[in-house]
């Protein structure tokens, strides 16, 4: 059954039938169907090992679906070249629960760095950075190092560097799972503000109070497959398959 | 665009170099012996060539002797015989006089050339012969020739000559083996001292590869980085090689007269030229290697 929202908008984000078995046997993914559109907020929820993370490597194609299609932004995941790969990263912005910061880099020179990548000019570099700065709130941090940053001032420090180069998807995984309630909380409030901005945003998390607080879009997965798929939903803990329903 | 890439790649090669200053010393130190034992391959390589060029020219040369009652025209129709033969380089008419004259002339005979009576000498032609291996050749044809002096014929010394031929087909060949199995030690020490350093790195070439950056902007740097190093190690072989070389030499020559070793400065600018290249390309290449697991993306 294809558990797709009733949305008028078209989806920037579509998974047909896809199924992940990973070498070793272990099948992540079970018929998987699922539309995004464009500027959604959606949360990714389950319990560990339900294949939440396998959703969000698949998204970023770190992996390939041993069946079935994924298109993103009308591009087929599957099928695109090797070479492409590093264009279609640069439309997605990733933020991760270890934050992946360079512990030899400064805060400015880790943001800057997904500029760098794509040959931006210094003076663009300098002036995006500020923004993104700005925007999370840490200006007058340019010049530290990760390690004398707070578990909340590195994960800003992620979302900035996610963000400065403007993508349209925000791909989050655990972002706030080495958070305190309040500074996940706000980090939370960047998220939204982000989305607000025109992102599309896909996040994974465990975080049952955020999740209930915001009620927008929950995916609930179970055992490999879509287990929920509620419009503006709340976290639950039971990921029963009788709960299954479409909203 | 281009410009800009080159720019990064150079600061971030420059930059990691110093702030992984233990693992890059480790690599400079690693190809620096590499280098230093390549160098003194080289420079053995280039002395005992010396020696045995030194050699190869005495042995190459030989004299025909010629019999009192040889006629004059005989002598010359041989000598331009000699002289149309392919494998002859040259070919010289030394007279008996001549001969005395040389024989008088070399400080070792001064006794005996005072004891001598009338011009026991024979007169002789010298003739240089292009290739070592054809010098048995030349000293058969001269045998067979009338005007030969039948009791001494040449000078030629065929166990000799063909010792020295072995000797510096061996010593070549033991040269050549010596760099291939040097190059391979290297190219598998570098590509394992540079993978170390990769593996520091592994978590900012998965950054970079999660930004969207591309295969090449993720391995400029750490190609750049080998290059810098393998330079930085060259320029320390050769400085140590340059002032180790004469004392060596010298050295060398002094213990052991019978090998005529020789110092040759000019060689200098070769090997300096040799090992800039060979320490480049082995830091570009074993940072290539090196790198390739994890920048795949």
């Amino acid at each position: 059954m294809v558990l797709t929202p009733d949305f008028a908008i078209r989806p920037v984000i579509s998974f047909q039938h896809v199924h992940k078995t990973y070498p070793t046997g272990t099948e992540a993914l079970r018929d998987v169907n699922l539309e995004v559109p464009e500027g959604d907020f959606l949360f990714l929820v389950g319990p560990s090992g339900a294949g939440k993370s396998t959703l969000v490597r698949l998204l970023i194609r770190e992996e390939k679906p041993s069946k079935g299609k994924i298109f993103v932004d009308g591009v087929e995941l599957g099928r695109m070249k090797r070479r492409r790969l590093p264009h279609y990263r640069r439309k997605v912005g990733l933020v991760f629960q270890d934050f992946k910061l360079l512990p030899n880099l400064t805060v400015y020179e880790n943001i800057a760095f997904a500029l760098r990548v794509l040959g931006e000019s210094d003076q663009r570099v300098r002036a995006r950075v500020a923004e993104a700065l700005d925007t999370v709130s840490l200006y007058g941090k340019e010049n530290t190092y990760p390690a004398n940053l707070s578990g909340g001032e590195q994960q800003r420090v992620a979302i900035a560097r996610a963000l400065v180069h403007a993508p349209r998807f925000i791909i989050a995984d655990e972002p706030t799972g080495n958070l305190d309630p309040a500074t996940a909380w706000e980090i939370m409030q960047l998220f939204l503000r982000i989305n607000a901005r025109g992102a599309t945003v896909v996040m994974a998390t465990h975080n049952r109070e955020i999740v209930d607080l915001l009620r927008r879009r929950v995916i609930a997965i179970d055992a490999g497959q879509i287990a929920r798929d509620d419009r503006s939903g709340r976290y639950h803990d039971d990921f029963a398959k009788s709960e299954v329903r479409a909203q | 665009m281009i410009l800009r890439n080159l720019k990064f790649a150079l600061n971030s090669a420059w930059q990691s170099f110093w702030r992984n200053l233990a693992v890059s010393l480790a690599a400079v130190l690693s190809i620096t012996l590499i280098l230093i034992l390549a160098g003194v391959n080289l420079l053995v390589g280039h002395a005992l060539s010396q020696v045995l060029d030194g050699f190869r020219a005495k042995v190459s040369e030989i004299s025909i002797n010629v019999s009192d009652d040889t006629p004059l025209q005989n002598v010359y129709d041989f000598q331009q015989q000699l002289t149309v033969d392919p494998r002859v380089a040259s070919v010289s008419f030394v007279t008996k006089d001549e001969a005395l004259a040389e024989f008088k002339s070399d400080p070792q005979n001064f006794i005996l050339a005072q004891q001598i009576e009338g011009n026991p000498l024979d007169a002789k032609l010298d003739v240089r012969v292009k290739n070592l291996n054809d010098v048995a050749a030349i000293d058969t044809v001269a045998r067979r020739w009338s005007g030969v002096d039948p009791t001494d014929p040449t000078n030629y010394q065929g166990e000799f000559v063909n010792r020295m031929l072995q000797l510096s087909e061996w010593l070549s060949l033991a040269g050549a083996g010596l760099l291939v199995v040097l190059l391979i030690v290297s190219v598998v020490i570098v590509m394992n001292t540079i993978r170390t350093a990769v593996y520091h790195r592994r978590k900012e070439i998965e950054v970079m590869k999660l930004v969207g950056a591309t295969e090449w902007f993720v391995r400029g740097p750490f190609v750049i980085e080998g290059v810098m190093t393998g330079l930085i190690a060259a320029s320390i072989a050769l400085a140590l090689l340059v002032v180790g070389y004469e004392p060596v030499v010298l050295r060398f020559r002094s213990d052991i007269g019978f090998i005529p070793l020789s110092y040759d400065p000019a060689f200098i600018s070769s090997l300096a030229r040799d090992l800039l290249l060979a320490g480049a390309l082995l830091g570009a290449l074993g940072s290539y290697i090196g790198v390739r697991r994890y920048v795949r993306i």
